[in-house]
């Protein structure tokens, strides 16, 4: 099946959530309504309506404080907004602006084929200016997972990856979380899940690795 | 060149992204649109080095078991040689993996192709310059680390130069090796100079640094999205009428380029 069926599916049976978007059948009409999650109460005229994907992108790329949100599952998607799509197609390119491959990885995972990379094996596989990324040791990579990913650093994706194949992620907040944003029902929720480190987090182990 | 389409194939453009500036990403977006929007593909998607959805990530939004990979990149080199095949796990021309096919094309850059969307873009920025008054540069980053991208662009300039476009001189010029483009007006005799950035996005480079090489800016401006007001041209310093182009890769018309570089990979290994 494809995806946008797949998608339309999983709305017809209550999603409602992914990441801070909130997506909603709308009222009398064929498609989708998307709002950032803190709006869903709003009424419509206190928010500003676009139509169509390519909004997607531009509501997605600045925060509210003007920076550039390169981590799509930073924590800083701006509020005031709605988006209307027609279609479960364009709903899911519209998802793939928001949340990039998110709801193909949630489609994977439930189907037991999403490839899981562990932290090793990505900065192994670095080449140029990255390499020297893999001389980190475990205690510095365990330190980044805390200070570079979960909630309390912005990212809400779930880390579903370990340093290694025997070595899990020390217990924290950052490898605790299970990548769905605020207090509503798992069970409607398409959760943000992180396969493997992002090279954001290789930039940095990046820098780890050269200050030592 | 016409296109016949391939309603059950996927696209997948690459590009290399950035975590300082959106509109490093742009083009690959509005290329990718443009060609949704041609109904040739089953289905289009980007992916990134530097942003997401990553290399490794793409295949999980791809329905087609058919993907052709195209580099929105301007030359061969690390990138489109070792970064992108890693990544996307590629054998060579076409790998067999995850229940897929994926055919892996050249570089747009490289592709015959760009050079009459450089003499359209030099027309457009320069509409009133008559070429035999005019010089042409074709500019490049340039570092010793790649000399498969000073090659693209002497490989354009002497496909300009032979097209009978009727500019006085085309030269490739560089920012970090010779000839300097910072040295501009010394190379040029004609009292027109048009410049093009062969890069694919207004970035840091094309935005920021070659305006203050050629003189036209004294310290690099903010990022093109948040600039105000675009430069207007022409510009007359140094003693000459000098225009300036945004990079080639913000043209609408490269995803005819990319269109090209599919069908000369189906040309070369799928006849």
């Amino acid at each position: 099946m494809k995806l946008a069926e797949r998608l339309a599916q999983a709305l017809a049976a209550g999603i409602r959530h992914i990441g801070q978007v909130a997506i909603s059948p709308r009222a009398g009409a064929k498609g989708y309504e998307l709002r950032h999650i803190d709006d869903e109460g709003q009424p419509e005229s206190a928010l500003q309506r676009h139509e169509g994907i390519a909004a997607a992108r531009s509501i997605s790329t600045w925060a509210a404080d003007g920076h550039y949100r390169f981590t799509k599952g930073e924590l800083s998607l701006v509020r005031g907004w709605r988006l209307l799509l027609d279609s479960p197609e364009e709903l899911r390119q519209a998802l793939d602006l928001f949340y990039p491959a998110a709801a193909g990885l949630w489609f994977a995972q439930a189907d037991g084929r999403i490839e899981i990379e562990h932290l090793r094996a990505k900065l192994n596989r670095q080449t140029g200016m990255y390499r020297f990324a893999r001389n980190i040791n475990d205690e510095t990579a365990q330190r980044l997972v805390r200070e570079v990913c979960g909630p309390g650093n912005c990212c809400v994706k779930k880390i579903l990856w370990q340093i290694d194949a025997d070595t899990p992620l020390e217990d924290s907040e950052a490898s605790r979380f299970d990548g769905v944003v605020g207090e509503i029902a798992r069970a409607e929720a398409i959760p943000l899940l992180c396969r493997e480190a992002c090279n954001h987090f290789v930039a940095e182990a990046r820098k780890a690795a050269k200050a030592k | 060149m016409s296109f016949t389409p391939k309603p059950g194939t996927a696209l997948l453009i690459v590009g290399h992204g950035s975590t300082e500036n959106p509109d490093s990403s742009t083009p690959y977006f509005e290329h990718a649109d443009e060609i949704r929007q041609r109904g040739l593909f089953g289905e289009v998607h980007c992916c990134f080095w530097k942003e997401e959805p990553s290399m490794r990530e793409s295949a999980y939004m791809i329905d087609a078991d058919e993907v052709y990979v195209v580099p929105d990149f301007i030359s061969e080199g690390y990138f489109t040689q070792e970064v992108i095949p890693r990544e996307l796990q590629l054998e060579g021309p076409t790998t067999r993996r995850g229940g897929k096919t994926w055919h892996y094309t050249l570089p747009v850059g490289v592709h015959r192709s760009m050079t009459g969307l450089l003499l359209q873009r030099a027309k457009e920025v320069a509409p009133d310059a008559s070429p035999a008054e005019t010089t042409l540069f074709i500019v490049g980053h340039g570092t010793g680390l790649n000399q498969n991208s000073t090659k693209a662009i002497r490989d354009q300039v002497d496909l300009i130069k032979a097209s009978g476009a009727g500019y006085a001189e085309v030269h490739d010029a560089f920012m970090e090796e010779q000839p300097f483009i910072a040295e501009w007006d010394k190379i040029a005799a004609t009292p027109n100079v048009v410049v093009v950035p062969f890069f694919i996005a207004d970035g840091l480079h094309s935005y920021q640094d070659i305006p203050v090489l050629l003189g036209i800016e004294a310290e690099p401006g903010e990022a093109a999205s948040q600039r105000e007001v675009f430069r207007h041209n022409p510009h007359h310093l140094r003693g000459k009428t000098l225009y300036y182009s945004s990079s080639i890769g913000t043209e609408r018309n490269m995803a005819d380029v990319i269109l090209d570089q599919v069908a000369d990979f189906d040309a070369t290994h799928l006849s």
